[in-house]
């Protein structure tokens, strides 16, 4: 249409032999715009196919990083119920009592205090039996035996061990003593320093502790 | 121009022949695009769309700690086609099936024979399982096995992490539906919907970008939180088990019950089941018979008794009576007592101190059984606790017309009346709380899985003693534990501690055999009691007295105490006399 128009326009000048030329040279000059136009028309649409291309390889590669990120969210809310487990196994009670019966503690039933406001022991300090040691009881009827988790059974043996080492050194080493009653010592060490420089008040309302370093 | 003709008519041809050919291309195109595209359309979705289920987590019973009791988890079920099972090659070396069942035996913990066993005993099904419920970490090391015929699929199972300890109270869940306790009755807070999704994948398995639709939303469940502390239930089951096989019982409960909002802090039932794996567990010992077993609870229900006519203004603490050897309710027919045989004088205070059958009776004589029966519907038996408990056992109070002339007496002495523990326990919460009885409460409520908490309902306190009668009676049962024969057992170094003993007969076909249920009651500190013990056996064999309940309800009460860290008493008793 626009390439039609110039020529209706000139036609009425192709009488002039002289203005024929003039008619083309103009037409010449016209149809470079007109390639022009083609150009940036083309160009444009292929950059609007070729960016369509782009966004649609981009979509559906974030296709596959959410597959894959998907694939890691399961992975770590998997990680997170393992470690969830673990630490149910080890927190439950029986649990429990078998590694403080493994680390020698009984258990003792005299509740005693010691009350703040004037350091008096409230109810009977008795020391508990070794005799109650930490036995765990079956309480099922049925004749199942319930498997230890590996987690817990791995903990035991880092206890047991422990224990075994801690025994050994105890041997060789004098066993620490927190004789905090008598600041007096002989030779002021720097720890037994430490304790004469902050003694705890006798009845002052926190009650008396050791110091740690 | 012949030529010229020619090629024209050729012309027309050829262009004939192009137009037939794009009228049928365009034909053609507008019945696939036009006529048949939906048809077409829908064929080539179903070929390339998948749909799964997205799984929702039930929800888990916790403690009132928030510690999980019951929850779900992921775990895998491994299966294989048995028509594809064979040797395969892996690096190089071809690994027989023998091989690959021992490889799956070996971290799965199956056994290797019975592996081979499922795929050989049917090589023409299309499917079977080889293991069930394989954790996630062992499922990783199936995968690195590079099995091609091995498949695992996602289930979700339902963990009890403390196993035994609340299996009495959370019940389990069977293969589809929850079979018992928590777990049943609180089924529709619980309950998880799974939901379903499409999508559409590619030739690689990908799933198409924004091809995935919803078609049901996964409806996770909700938590139910109890009022349970698995800590001292956990402490509380292992001293049922320690007593209760010392003394051979046939069965054993405790519970704990924190007086002033009647939240029951354990309730054990020894021997119990691990709902983790209840396959070979008798089914007896699989629900909560602190709420279900109903039994005559015998000399422990005299306490009650005595707040009734105290509060009834039929008699008080210091009131003098003689207690007769024998009772007789009409010409022929006596009420004994345990061991004395002779009469005494003793007061009110006494009568409970020396759990005198024949002293209650001519208290109880004093009352008109339409009001006995009234007093004792009111302290709750009779009728289920506030916690209604999945099966729970109401027990029986008889109505005033079928009481007769024996049962008048009996009931005061805890005979001609059944009950369960956890009535009992409620019964002392109210002597312990000024007469005021506050519904037990087990389940505190469901936390939505929008994360609203719904409260169970609270049931109003009833007022069913005074509170003068409550803690008279209180006192009362504090000269058992610090006066007592079984003072050296029970008493707890610094405070004071109330309870009552008792020794029921098991009724039989044939009438009161030899069998009995032991049982003890008791609160602490006694000036102002903060919680409740009561512990039972049932058929004790080495020993069929109620002390032999004594260092169990001591042990339970002392760790109790120590738990919670109450404070020791610090007022000294004013104890009422016992004789006269």
């Amino acid at each position: 249409m626009t390439a039609l128009a110039p020529s209706v326009v000139g036609a009425p000048r192709a009488m002039k032999p002289r203005a024929v030329s003039s008619t083309r040279q103009k037409a010449k000059a016209d149809a470079v715009p007109k390639l022009r136009y083609i150009v940036v028309l083309l160009a444009g649409i292929f950059a609007i196919l070729g960016g369509q291309l782009l966004l649609s390889i981009a979509v559906s590669g974030g296709a596959y990083e959410i597959a894959s990120l998907k694939t890691d969210l399961r992975g770590s809310q998997q990680q997170q119920q393992i470690v969830g487990e673990e630490i149910s196994a080890l927190v439950a009670p029986d649990t429990l009592a078998t590694l403080a019966g493994s680390m020698g503690m009984v258990p003792d039933n005299n509740p005693a205090y010691i009350r703040v406001s004037d350091g008096a022991v409230v109810g009977e300090a008795i020391p508990a039996e070794a005799t109650a040691s930490g036995q765990i009881f079956a309480v099922t009827a049925g004749t199942e035996s319930v498997v230890a988790p590996e987690i817990v059974e791995d903990v035991f043996l880092t206890i047991s061990t422990a224990t075994a080492l801690e025994a050994d050194a105890t041997d060789v080493l004098a066993p620490p003593t927190a004789d905090l009653g008598t600041p007096q010592t002989a030779e002021p060490t720097a720890s037994t320093v430490a304790v004469a420089e902050a003694p705890a008040p006798r009845f002052g309302g926190s009650i008396p502790s050791p110091v740690t370093r | 121009m012949a030529h010229q003709r020619i090629s024209s008519r050729r012309m027309g041809i050829a262009l004939l022949v192009v137009f037939l050919m794009a009228g049928l291309l365009v034909s053609r195109l507008v019945d696939v695009q036009v006529v048949r595209a939906a048809e077409l359309q829908e064929q080539s979705a179903e070929i390339r769309t998948t749909s799964e289920v997205i799984w929702a987590s039930r929800g888990s019973i916790v403690d009132s700690f928030g510690n999980d009791l019951a929850t779900d988890v992921d775990r895998y079920d491994v299966s294989a086609d048995p028509r594809r099972v064979g040797d395969f090659r892996r690096d190089g070396e071809t690994v027989t099936v023998m091989a690959a069942m021992a490889e799956i035996a070996l971290i799965t913990g199956a056994n290797a024979d019975e592996l081979l066993y499922a795929v050989n005993s049917n090589p023409e099904a299309h499917f079977t399982y080889l293991v069930k419920g394989v954790s996630p970490e062992d499922r990783q090391v199936l995968r690195e096995l590079r099995n091609p015929w091995l498949q695992m699929d996602l289930v979700r199972e339902r963990t009890y992490p403390f196993g035994p300890v609340t299996a009495n109270l959370t019940g389990m869940l069977g293969r589809d539906e929850p079979l018992a306790g928590v777990e049943r009755k609180y089924d529709p807070c619980l309950r998880a919907i799974n939901g379903t999704a499409t999508y559409q994948k590619g030739a690689d398995g990908i799933r198409l970008p924004g091809t995935t639709q919803l078609v049901e939303e996964p409806i996770h469940g909700g938590d139910v939180k109890l009022t349970i502390d698995s800590d001292l239930q956990w402490y509380v089951l292992q001293t049922l088990a320690e007593h209760g096989s010392r003394l051979g019982a046939q069965y054993g409960s405790a519970m704990v019950v924190r007086v002033d909002d009647g939240h029951v802090l354990a309730a054990a039932d020894w021997p119990t089941f691990d709902p983790n794996d209840f396959s070979e567990s008798p089914v007896e010992f699989m629900g909560a018979r602190s709420f279900s077993s109903p039994y005559e609870p015998g000399s422990i229900m005299k306490s009650v008794g005595i707040a009734m006519l105290i509060d009834g203004g039929y008699t008080y603490s210091e009131d003098k009576i003689v207690a007769p050897g024998f009772y007789e309710v009409y010409p022929g027919r006596f009420i004994k007592n345990f061991l004395v045989a002779d009469d005494r004088q003793l007061t009110t205070a006494g009568v409970l101190h020396t759990s005198s059958n024949t002293g209650i009776s001519v208290l109880a004589d004093r009352m008109p059984k339409a009001e006995a029966t009234n007093y004792f519907r009111e302290f709750g038996f009779g009728e289920v606790t506030g916690i209604d408990f999945l099966g729970e056992s109401s027990g029986q109070v008889l109505p005033v017309d079928q009481v007769d002339v024996v049962t008048r007496y009996n009931q005061f002495f805890g005979q001609g009346i059944s009950v369960t523990a956890a009535q009992m326990a409620s019964s002392y919460q109210t002597l312990a709380n000024g007469g005021v009885r506050v519904p037990l409460r087990l389940v505190d409520g469901c936390l939505t899985n929008e994360g609203e908490f719904v409260p169970e309902p609270i049931a109003e306190p009833l007022q069913v003693v005074s509170a003068s009668a409550a803690q008279q009676t209180v006192r009362m049962m504090e000269t058992i534990v610090s006066q007592g024969p079984l003072r050296n057992i029970l008493e707890i170094p610094g405070y004071r501690v109330a309870a009552k003993t008792g020794t029921a007969e098991i009724a039989t076909s044939t009438g009161y055999g030899d069998d009995r249920v032991i049982s003890l009651a008791g609160m602490a500190p006694a000036e102002d009691p903060e919680y409740v013990v009561l512990v039972s056996f049932y058929k004790p064999q080495t020993s069929r007295v109620s002390t032999a309940a004594a260092p169990a309800f001591h042990e339970i009460l002392s760790h109790v105490l120590k738990h919670y860290r109450v404070a020791p008493s610090s007022e000294p008793a004013i104890l009422p006399p016992l004789t006269w």
